[in-house]
């Protein structure tokens, strides 16, 4: 078809520019797919350069921020997640990993619109009182926020009353709480029944080396998460089917 | 069964390849034995007469065969000039990093090799060795695997991280804990003589929960091999070595170890309980001893019969090690364990752990 043509033919005109239009808007959505796949491989590789990058080229692309980071960072957290899970990626590559994507969301939250967002839920986490071995615990806080949770960080040996503080003050819709130790997870019963008499609207999950199904329904929790990876499932399951 | 053998001879059978009239019993008790005889657990870690009084006074009112030692996980921190709590407050169960010496890579060029005369817990643990010297028991010294130490002395999450991002300075600190360990070594035999003393290594952070077994192959293995060969070397007859959590994954470089050391001395295996005896008697049966591993956290949560269950059943897998097997606990026993689960344990070996 040559440009005379066009100019010729009104239905002609009409085609091409549809034509053109398409082309737009397929080259768009390749773009839009290599960018996220790009800020999902990133992360699984813990680029954190590479992360950063995609995540700028995810803005000049005009992709919403949330979009970017639900189909591209949490979709690559969610690969980490399996091969966690399945032997293939350890601690050091999680760490790794962890960084890239935080890195990205740095560029992509100030960009946020919480019309598209809605309201995220919203989780209180922490070790409990007389333990400081937090590597799990940043690791349940890395999936709550990839999956796109508000996560509350009370960070390590927190006092019961801390707990329950928070989840009041924040409206929490889930409590998780982390120990490692024999002699601290006997907190945890404390703080569940704390809450329940304070804070009738969340959810309590536990998790830790030592912790068992068993032990953490004694203890009173609404749920129990092997590892980090367990922990987002376990989580959703239990805010959409309640208590 | 009525007990015939003392402590001593039992265990000294055992470690000779002889048969003792019962399995020995080792429940790996620290902290609980501060509990029971109702002394602050911080004193445990800081005064060597309780600590070893403590201790011995637990081992006689159950009859268990262990004999006091020195040791806790968060080793190294404090030896390297960071800071260390004692667990002097609720729910605590041992010494804790409160700061860790180590932040950046140009730490670890800064970090000296301490003296191993007065690092850190080294005066708390000579004065405990010095008490089982006296006693006429084995002098335990902590050395061994590096990355526990490395993780405490520079964090955990961070040296993880820079496992992936700054291996060299990974290697740059780990070498220097294997420096100081031999250091450690050599005080502790030349003050006691080699013959007397037994070394005690091993750790979380090189479990399989967080690092895969190539990661422990380049940086565990060689230093492993550094420090075990050195003090093997000195004369220690005995490690007791205790890779802890999951390390399943890490057991071909264990068997490695042994064999390029041509399995030289005798090793006291505690693996967790993740590791099936089974499989531990075909790597080290023919020349190490093992010691049981019954799930830690079951002493805290299980009632008495299920304790003695449990032991049973490690009893009848463990005593098929033609190399000699010690009724035992696959880490360090809880604290707030009830006591009527440690009698649990004399009661099953008693019951089912007597030599034909």
């Amino acid at each position: 078809m040559v440009i005379r043509e066009l100019f010729c033919y009104p239905k002609h005109l009409c085609n091409a520019l549809v034509y053109v239009i398409l082309r737009r808007i397929k080259k768009w959505f390749l773009e839009k797919s290599d960018i996220l796949k790009g800020l999902a491989d990133a992360t699984i590789a813990g680029d954190t350069e590479k992360a950063v990058e995609w995540a700028k080229k995810a803005l000049e692309a005009g992709i919403d921020a949330y979009e970017a980071i639900m189909d591209g960072c949490s979709v690559g957290m969610n690969v980490v997640s399996e091969k966690y899970e399945k032997g293939e990626m350890y601690v050091p590559e999680i760490l790794c990993s962890a960084e890239a994507m935080y890195a990205a969301l740095e560029v992509l939250r100030p960009h946020l619109k919480t019309a598209t967002m809605g309201v995220p839920k919203k989780v209180v986490l922490g070790v409990v009182r007389g333990d400081i071995h937090d590597i799990g615990k940043n690791l349940v806080k890395l999936m709550f926020d990839a999956a796109g949770f508000k996560v509350i960080d009370l960070g390590k040996d927190v006092p019961n009353e801390k707990f329950v503080e928070a989840a009041v003050k924040e409206g929490a819709d889930l409590v998780g709480l982390s120990a490692l130790m024999t002699t601290s997870m006997v907190n945890m019963p404390i703080v569940i029944n704390e809450l329940k008499k304070k804070s009738n609207k969340a959810v309590t999950m536990v998790g830790g080396g030592t912790l068992s199904p068993e032990l953490a329904e004694n203890y009173g929790a609404d749920g129990y998460a092997k590892d980090a990876a367990e922990a987002v499932k376990v989580a959703k399951a239990l805010l959409t089917g309640g208590k | 069964m009525q007990d015939r053998m003392s402590s001593t001879e039992r265990m000294g059978a055992v470690l000779m390849g002889q048969k003792p009239d019962r399995v020995p019993v080792n429940p790996f008790i620290l902290g609980f034995a501060a509990k029971i005889c109702n002394l602050p657990l911080g004193d445990l870690y800081t005064d060597p007469k309780k600590c070893f009084r403590t201790q011995l006074l637990c081992a006689e009112m159950y009859g268990y065969d262990a004999t006091p030692m020195y040791a806790y996980a968060s080793y190294g921190a404090w030896e390297f000039g960071g800071e260390i709590g004692m667990p002097y407050e609720e729910g605590q169960s041992a010494p804790y990093v409160i700061k860790h010496p180590v932040e950046t890579p140009e730490d670890v060029d800064k970090l000296e090799v301490p003296d191993p005369k007065t690092a850190g817990s080294i005066p708390v643990s000579m004065g405990v060795g010095k008490l089982c010297y006296e006693h006429g028991m084995p002098v335990v010294f902590q050395s061994g695997e590096v990355l526990s130490p490395a993780a405490m002395i520079a964090e955990p999450s961070r040296l993880l991280s820079w496992m992936i991002r700054k291996p060299e300075v990974v290697h740059k600190l780990n070498k220097k804990i294997a420096e100081y360990f031999v250091a450690v070594a050599e005080y502790f035999t030349s003050t006691f003589g080699a013959d007397k003393c037994m070394s005690f290594a091993g750790g979380p952070v090189e479990s399989n929960k967080l690092i895969n077994a190539n990661q422990f192959a380049e940086f565990v293995y060689p230093y492993m091999k550094e420090i075990h060969s050195k003090v093997l070397g000195m004369g220690v007859p005995i490690i007791l070595e205790h890779p802890c959590s999951d390390q399943n994954k890490n057991l071909p470089y264990y068997q490695k170890l042994r064999e390029e050391l041509g399995w030289k001395g005798k090793y006291i295996w505690v693996f967790g309980p993740e590791t099936p005896l089974e499989r531990q008697i075909e790597i080290f049966g023919k020349h190490d001893v093992l010691m049981g591993n019954v799930d830690p956290p079951s002493f805290q949560f299980k009632d008495f019969d299920e304790i003695v269950a449990l032991c049973k059943d490690n009893i009848e897998r463990g005593i098929k090690n033609p190399s000699g097997y010690i009724l035992g606990v696959g880490c360090e026993l809880p604290p707030l364990a009830p006591p009527i689960n440690v009698y649990a344990i004399m009661k099953a070996a008693r019951e089912y752990g007597s030599y034909k």
